[in-house]
Parts: C-alpha cells; structure tokens; sequence
C-alpha cells in the first residue's frame, strides 16, 4: 500500500517587484511557482526536472520552510505544515532535509567537519545525547563513505564530490525521512557524479528515505527517479511514473526537452527524431495567457492562448488503459516516442564492474 | 555548472575556501577511500582553518612583520613610555628653546624648550589611546549596527542605510572643529566620542555588505533548513565568514584615527596644552620651522611612521584575508 | 595542418608548489575539422587551448616545452605583437560564461563593430552595418533594432550568439569553444550547437571544442581527444570511440553517464579522485583509479601507443580494452 508523506496542493511562490526607496510600492511580480500539485509516497523519489528559472528549486525551498508559500498548502503525514513556527516546525524540519546544489557554499568554510555535521545536534539536542555526538558524526562519515579520522579537518580540504558527501551526511544526521535534494551533483564531475548517485541510492535503501530529487538533467532523473514531474514556468506540465514520461511522454514540452538532451552515442543519434525549440524561455514576469508553453510550441492555436490546460489525463487517452494516460497538461497531447526503445543490455564487461562509492 | 575552469588565480591560493578543487587540493584529496585506503600522511595532513591559513601568510609576508614590530613598539611605549624616556614632557625650560641636538635630549629642545624625545614618546600615548579606543567603538557599533541590518533587512535596513548616508555627507574636520570647539573638557574622550560618532557609518557599510555576502551562502539555508535560531545563523555562520572585511577596514581606519586626531589637535579642538599629543607638538612647533626644524620633524615622523605601519599592516590583513585570493 | 601542438608543457608556480597542469599533450586539428577535447575539471584541456591562444596568465602560469604550429609557424616563437594579430583575426576563442566574457557597459553592437575597426580599419558606420549583418547570421531576432541593445539586455543563449559572432566576425581559420553550451539549458544547447556546427561547416574552418560532456561531443566532432591529469590518454575518430574505447578512462567516462534510454540499477563509477596536480601518480596517472592497473602501470608511464592509423591510446593494456 502507497501512504502518501508529502502532498503538495496548489503551491505558489510570487516575489513581489517593488519600486521606491524606503516606502516601497509593489508593481509586479515574479512568478516562479504559479501552482504545483504533487505528492510524495513513502520511500520513493519523485524527480522533478525542468530548465533554469522553471521554479523548481524554489519548489524545494517551500518543502524545507525557506521560502514561504505565497499561496497552497504542504502537508506532511496528512498534517498542513504550512503556517508552522516555532517548535511545531523545528519538529518537523527534523524529518525534511535538504542536500544543496553547490558543494562550495553549502558548507561554512570556518567549521570543521565534524562541527558541521554535529550542528543538527546541538540545534535539536534531543536527537542525540551529548557523550554519543562525536561516535555518531564518525558514524555518517563512515556511511557516506569518508574516512571517520577527518572530523577535525575543514571543507577546503576536501574535494566537490568530497564535500557533496559531507553535505549528504549533515542531511542525514536527524535521521528524517524525507530528503529534498535540489540539483545535487550539477556541480560535479562526470566521474564522480556517478559516484555521488550511488550514494544516494544505497543510502535510500538503508535509511528508507523518500526523495523529492531536482535537477535539470533528464538522464540522471531517470536514473535514480519512480516518479517524474516536468516543469516549466512555475508549472508542473506532465507527470507519471518513470517509462510514462520517458517512453510515452504526451505533452509537446516533455518531448522537446528529451530530444534535446545529448546521448552519448553518434549512432543512437542518427535514429532520432530532434525537435529543436525556438526561442527563450518568457519572463516569469510575464507569463503569457493560456498555456504557458504556447510561445515556444510548435503546435500552438487559438485555443492554447485562451485556455488554461488543466494537469489531468488528456481526453484522447481517458479511455485507452496504457502508459499513455497519465497527467499531462497540454490541450493537444499526443504520444510520441523521443527516445529509442532501451537495447539489451549486458555490453557492461565484467573486468569494470568492481567500482562504486 | 557542472564544470570549474581551471583558473590560475586560484591556484597560487592554494587553500582556499572556494576553488580547492584542481589544484589547490593537497594530498588530502586522496583520502578518498579507495581500496588503497587513505594515503594522507604528509604534512598538509593537520587539519587546516582559513584562520591558520591566514596567519600562515601573514607570518611570511615582510610588510606585516615591520608594520607590527613597529606597532608593537609603540604600544609598549605608550604603556610605559618611562622605559625609554626619562623626565617629564611637562618640563620644560626657555632658556634651552630650538637647541639642537644634545645628550638628554636626542632631538633637542622646541620653541618652549620642551624635550622634543620626551614629548615624542609620552605623544605616542595619546596617539594609540585615541587609535585603538575610536577603533574599537567604532567597529562595535558599525558592526553590530550595519551585521543587523544586513542580516533582518526590511524597514531599518533602509532607515540605518540614509543615516548613514547623512553621515557620509558631513566634512570630518569641519565636522571636529564644529563639535569639539564647544567642548570644554581636555581629554581623550571627547576626541574619541566624536571619531566614533562620524566613523561608525562606514563601518556599518562594510559590516552591512559582507553579512548580506554572508548571508546568501547555502550553508545559511542549511542552517536554517536545521531550524537553527537566529543568533546561532548569525553568531557561527555569519559573524565568522562576515569579520574579515571589517578586521581590514578597521585596521586602516585606526592609521587615520590617528592622524586625524593630531589633525584636529593641531587645529586647537582635540587636545590641547598641557596635553602631550604629536598634533599639538606640530602645531607648536611649526611657527620655528625656519630656526628649529627638528621640533617639527620629529613628531611629524613619528606620526607619519605610525600611521603607515597602521596602513600596511591593514594591507598584510587584507592579503592574507581576501577571499577572491582564496 | 591548421594547428599542431608538440609536446605542450605547462605548469602553475603556487604557494603550495608546482602543479604540472599539461604534461606533453600533442594535438592536431585540420581546416574544417572538429576536434573535440574530452576532460574533466583539472585535466588541463583549457589551460592547453588558452595556451593555444596565448591568453594564459604567465605567472603564475609557465609554458615548459613544447610547440604550438599555427598554419605552419611556431606560435611560441613570435612576439607578442604578432601573436595579438593573429589573434581574433586568425583565431577565436569562444567562452563558457558569454555574460561575463561581453563588457556590460558597451552595447553589443559596438563590440562586434570594434573588431572590424580595430583589425580592419573600418568607419564606425560601416562596422555598425557588419555587426547587424553578424547578428543576423547568428539568427538573432530583430538584429537592427537589437543592435544597440547591452548585454544582460539578451538571454543566456542569445548572449552565446553574440559571443559565436564575435568569434567568426573576421573569419578565422580556426575557433576554439571553451564548454560553449555548458551554461546553457538544454533545448537552448541544441540550438546554439546546431548553429556552431553550421557555421563552421559554411567557414571551412577548425574547430576545437573543449567539453566534459561526452554527450554533446557524439554530436559534432570528427575526432575526440579525451585528456587525464594534464595528458591525453585517448586519441581517435569519433564513432571508434563510442563503440569501443582504448583506455579504461575513457571507458569509464562512458559507462557512468546516466542513459535516457536505460534505467539502470546502479551507476558504473570510477572508483576514487582525479590527482592532485602537484602529485601525480608515478607511471600511468590514472592507475590509482584503474581497475585493470598491473604493477607495470604503477612504474611506467605508458606512451600514447598506435591502436590503428586514426587511433591513439596511452594505455599498456589497450588491446585487453578495446577487446573489452
């Protein structure tokens, strides 16, 4: 049975454009999340992909509480969370974390090691007791796969996916159990991207976490994701599980953006089918009417200026049972393969398989 | 961005905060446990702060060394300016006034017939006193001042931000001759009170922008993101990544506190007679320039040499602290 | 051949030491060929190209050794005046930040323009009329009106246009694209690629493409130059090295990128770090991380042995790899 831990309804972030010096007066906004509906099932990882500006990682900024909603709610375990303070949300920040982006900044450059990761203890000193602190921050070091010797050591030690590691173990520490990980290895090296994945993976299995996973490349959401939502400008545009999206993506968007992600293969390309956008993503300022991705969709008519397509399954699909019929917010949704059908695997030689974090 | 450039710029860094990636990295990057297990033994294998780092050039750099080996000369003499100087700089006798240079008195005598030694040392007294207790006043208030409004924002960033644009906008020494002409007391304090009162702003500036620097780093989210209060975000994230700019300025600022003191003793509303100040030996002395140079230079230089050694060692601060080098 | 790098050697004096950056890289591109160097952070591909282009900072950068033909002369030979001739007239550089690499203050007209006044001796005129032109070639939208528009006034990938026509404004015999679409969204990579590749096909002209991303590389280039700690461990044409690589670096490379069209259940990874430039391993520098490493690896450095006559690979065990 699925039990829901995070629902997301109807969230909306604007940060108001003011004008004037001291007494300032609103003329605008941006709009970066203008609505998002999801949830979040125990123990597994939703991804959440989407091009710069779409509002994803504001999206993971509501669910860990730095950001407040500007409308919609959040609720964990059935409970709004939105509105909390005070205890009421330092208990429940025990339960959400969050991995950044940026393996340099996350980290302060003034504490050590172990002095970063043991910071949840002393902000909830209840999660562990004083004696058990220092054995216990060894202990994540260990489970993230560095050595426990260098708690006393500080972050410029350390390399990126090094320091990604420590920023994975500081997540850890409150043992929550759900991690909201915003574009987690886009800073790193291919070699040790692969690395970092796998860590998360395995720590998924371990410590049964739920993962709400951002990030811009679709390959590696489809790699570490069960259920996948796209977004662009402030909206999610279609979500389903993982071979929903990537096999039978329906809505225009999702099927640019998979043919436009490089393969690494010259000849895998030769068979594919490129569909190559126009123009730029518009200003979230001024988000054009009806359907957000009409400026940009070769399929646009009159209809898409006028109507708001509605996140649901597309009529043509409501009674066809088939991966084809999940949600997908587009009013001329239609199946179309972008990427070529999965080939046998078994090429991977054996002499390579000894590797992993 | 999936992808640092190599930059140079770093590289001579070394250990720096931001860009340890390529080179910067010391065998520490290979404690990465891989089967070979962790190879970091050498030297580079302590655990190493910015802080430490930081020390660590500024032990190697010359321009710091002389500029505290003098600074700290002079501290020990304004504390116990009797080590070197025997006498009171109150002594004086008019009928040695403008004689050169004679045992007792190394740089002769000033127009009143004043020990021109005697009242260098006991000058630099004032010199420091005022310095360091116009620095510290105002590098609290500026830094407390400009760290809270950096850090809440909203409505009193905006009020602290044209205060001190007012502030920025009065002539300092028009400013002193003003304020302190109306002040009948002849000490320190009133000098000091009022460096404070216009030094503050720029201060609060600088404090201002580096927590809002500070401010923005994901490691502040992190915090947050853990349900840390607010004094702990500001005390042990961002007061410590936010000081050194602050440290630096107000290195600087302590040279100028100085000279401005003798500025505006030289101008008759710091200190005035029979307090000993460099200021008020210039001033004294500058009518004899012609007959008695050496009234005039002695203090002058010794103003002049503490200022400088005020001013590079901000500089070695700097340097050692910058973290666009790092 | 347009460009020929002998043997390039460079290092960076730092605080901590002396951290050999490129160790005997050799390359070749020819005239409207695409070579594609292959690397990760720290593998020197950029310190090579800027050296190239003679825009690296000496110090704390030192070329060592080595030569950099350009159509035939020594680039390392000529003074400094005539190297700044050659560049941006002969050669160009495109960069990864186009923000950044534009000056704000000046329109973006005026810095097409600059270059055929400074190197042409164009009137203003004429040269805002070249820049127009320019725009338009790169599918800028609205180039006249444009023109007069600044930089931060155009999107991340309009921005990259710019930089692209910049490049080709004097048209050089040969670009280099130092990651010219890493900054840039995907659906927005496509097209800017698309436009590079077409362009320099319309040119004739080399191309030297510096990216981590082995996926954009299957692209465009003819041939790939993957480089490891400042060395290039992999030489060959595109479609061999796809299919099958010779160096397990390379290997490696491939196997840990995610696929689009493979759910996997666990990611192939190399196991440890790239080196610490300043310790490079003895003999092979990636043998630390190889999982074919034999004791000879850990002793001798292994040269860039001849896998066939397209191919290169400093692997001593090549053979056991490409055979996989």
């Amino acid at each position: 049975m699925v039990e829901a831990i995070i629902e997301v309804d109807g969230l909306v972030k604007h940060y108001p454009l003011t004008q004037g010096v001291l007494f300032k007066k609103q003329v605008g906004a941006v709009k970066a999340v203008d609505g998002v509906d999801f949830v979040l099932n125990k123990g597994e990882t939703l991804g959440i992909v989407g091009e710069s500006g779409c509002g994803k990682s504001t999206v993971a900024r509501m669910l860990v509480h730095l950001e407040r909603p500007t409308a919609g709610l959040i609720k964990y375990k059935g409970e709004d969370i939105t509105g909390l303070s005070g205890r009421a949300l330092k208990a429940v920040r025990r339960n959400i974390q969050m991995v950044f982006q940026d393996p340099y900044t996350s980290l302060n450059p003034r504490m050590t090691v172990g002095d970063i990761i043991g910071e949840p203890y002393e902000i909830h000193p209840e999660a562990a007791p004083r004696g058990d602190r220092r054995r216990r921050v060894q202990d994540l070091l260990d489970v993230v796969g560095l050595n426990p010797e260098y708690v006393n050591r500080y972050p410029h030690q350390f390399s990126g996916g090094q320091r990604q590691r420590i920023g994975i173990a500081r997540g850890l520490a409150l043992r929550p159990e759900v991690i909201v990980a915003d574009e987690p290895v886009s800073a790193l090296d291919v070699s040790v991207q692969a690395q970092v994945i796998n860590l998360l993976a395995r720590l998924q299995k371990d410590f049964d976490l739920s993962y709400v996973f951002i990030a811009h490349d679709l390959s590696i959401v489809r790699h570490i994701s069960d259920r996948v939502g796209v977004m662009y400008l402030g909206r999610i545009v279609e979500t389903g599980r993982d071979e929903e999206i990537y096999d039978h993506p329906t809505h225009p968007y999702t099927q640019a953006l998979l043919s436009a992600v490089p393969v690494p293969d010259p000849e895998a390309r030769e068979h594919r089918e490129r569909i190559i956008l126009s123009g730029d993503v518009p200003s979230p300022t001024n988000v054009p009417s009806g359907c957000r991705f009409r400026t940009r969709c070769w399929k646009a008519r009159e209809r898409c200026a006028l109507e708001v397509p509605l996140l649901a399954v597309p009529a043509v699909f409501r009674h066809v049972p088939g991966p084809a019929a999940h949600d997908s917010a587009c009013h001329f949704a239609e199946e179309t393969r972008v990427v070529p059908p999965e080939e046998p695997a078994g090429e991977a030689p054996d002499d390579l398989d000894e590797g992993g974090a | 961005m999936p992808e640092q450039p190599f930059e140079p710029g770093r590289a001579i860094a070394g250990t720096g905060a931001g860009g340890a990636m390529d080179l910067a990295t010391t065998e520490a990057e290979t404690l990465e446990r891989s089967p070979g297990g962790p190879l970091g033994t050498g030297p580079a294998d302590r655990p190493r702060s910015l802080w430490s780092d930081a020390w660590r050039d500024l032990r190697r750099n010359p321009v710091f060394v002389v500029s505290a080996l003098v600074i700290l000369f002079l501290v020990v003499i304004s504390l116990w300016p009797s080590l070197i100087a025997s006498g009171s700089p109150l002594q004086c006798d008019l009928a040695k006034a403008q004689e050169g240079s004679q045992p007792g008195a190394p740089f002769g005598y000033d127009g009143q017939g004043c020990n021109v030694y005697t009242r260098t040392v006991y000058g630099a007294r004032t010199s420091v006193t005022v310095g360091v207790c116009a620095t510290l006043g105002v590098a609290l208030l500026g830094s407390v001042l400009g760290g809270l409004a950096g850090f809440f924002g909203g409505f009193w960033d905006s009020i602290l931000s044209r205060i001190t644009d007012v502030f920025f906008a009065i002539p300092v020494v028009l400013g002193g001759l003003v304020l302190l002409s109306v002040v009948t007391s002849n000490t320190v304090w009133p000098v000091i009170g009022f460096m404070v009162l216009l030094g503050w702003p720029q201060i609060s500036r600088i404090a201002r922008g580096s927590v809002i620097t500070a401010k923005q780093n994901d490691y502040v989210q992190a915090a947050r993101a853990l349900g840390a209060s607010h004094s702990r975000i500001l005390l042990r994230h961002i007061a410590p990544n936010a000081v050194a700019p602050v440290i630096v300025v107000a290195t600087i600022a302590l040279g100028t506190f100085i000279a401005l003191e003798a500025t505006l003793s030289y101008l008759g509303v710091g200190l005035k007679p029979p307090s000993v100040s460099w200021g008020i030996d210039i001033s004294a002395a500058s009518p004899y320039i012609r007959n008695a140079p050496h009234a005039l230079l002695w203090p002058s230089g010794a103003l002049a040499l503490t200022v400088l050694a005020f001013i590079m060692l901000g500089d070695a601060v700097r340097d050692a602290l910058d973290p666009k080098l790092r | 051949m347009l460009l020929e790098v002998r043997d390039l050697h460079v290092e960076f004096v730092t605080r901590d030491g002396v951290a050999k950056a490129v160790n005997g890289v050799s390359y070749a591109v020819g005239e409207g060929e695409t070579l594609a160097v292959l690397g990760e952070s720290g593998s020197g591909k950029s310190v090579t190209a800027q050296a190239v282009m003679g825009i690296l900072d000496t110090p704390p950068g030192r070329i060592g050794a080595g030569e950099i033909l350009f159509q035939g002369r020594d680039l390392l030979k000529l003074k400094e005046e005539e190297r700044r001739r050659i560049r941006g007239a002969r050669m160009a550089m495109i960069f990864q930040d186009a923000l950044s690499a534009l000056n704000p203050v000046l329109s973006v007209g005026d810095q097409l323009g600059e270059m055929f006044v400074v190197h042409r001796g164009m009137s203003k005129k004429d040269a805002r009329a070249r820049a127009v032109e320019l725009m338009d070639r790169v599918r800028i939208p609205g180039a006249a009106q444009r023109v007069r528009d600044y930089p931060h006034q155009f999107s991340g990938g309009m921005r990259q246009r710019i930089m692209i026509a910049m490049a080709l404004a004097l048209e050089p015999a040969l670009v280099i694209a130092d990651e010219p679409t890493t900054a840039l969204d995907v659906t927005v990579q496509a097209q800017v690629m698309d436009l590079l590749a077409e362009l320099q096909r319309e040119f004739h002209m080399g191309l030297i493409l510096i990216t981590h991303d082995l996926g954009v590389v299957a692209d465009v280039a003819d041939r790939i130059a993957v480089m490891y700690a400042g060395r290039i461990v992999e030489s060959a044409p595109v479609h061999d090295i796809y299919k099958a690589p010779a160096h397990p670096y390379t290997r490696g490379l491939l196997d840990s990128i995610p696929r689009l069209d493979q759910k996997g259940q666990e990611l192939y990874a190399i196991k440890g770090l790239p080196p610490n430039l300043m310790n490079i391993p003895p003999g092979c520098a990636f043998n630390p991380r190889c999982p074919m490493a034999q004791d000879v690896c850990r002793t001798d450095e292994p040269p860039l042995y001849e896998v066939d006559r397209h191919r290169g690979s400093a692997c001593h065990f090549w053979r056991d790899c490409v055979n996989g």
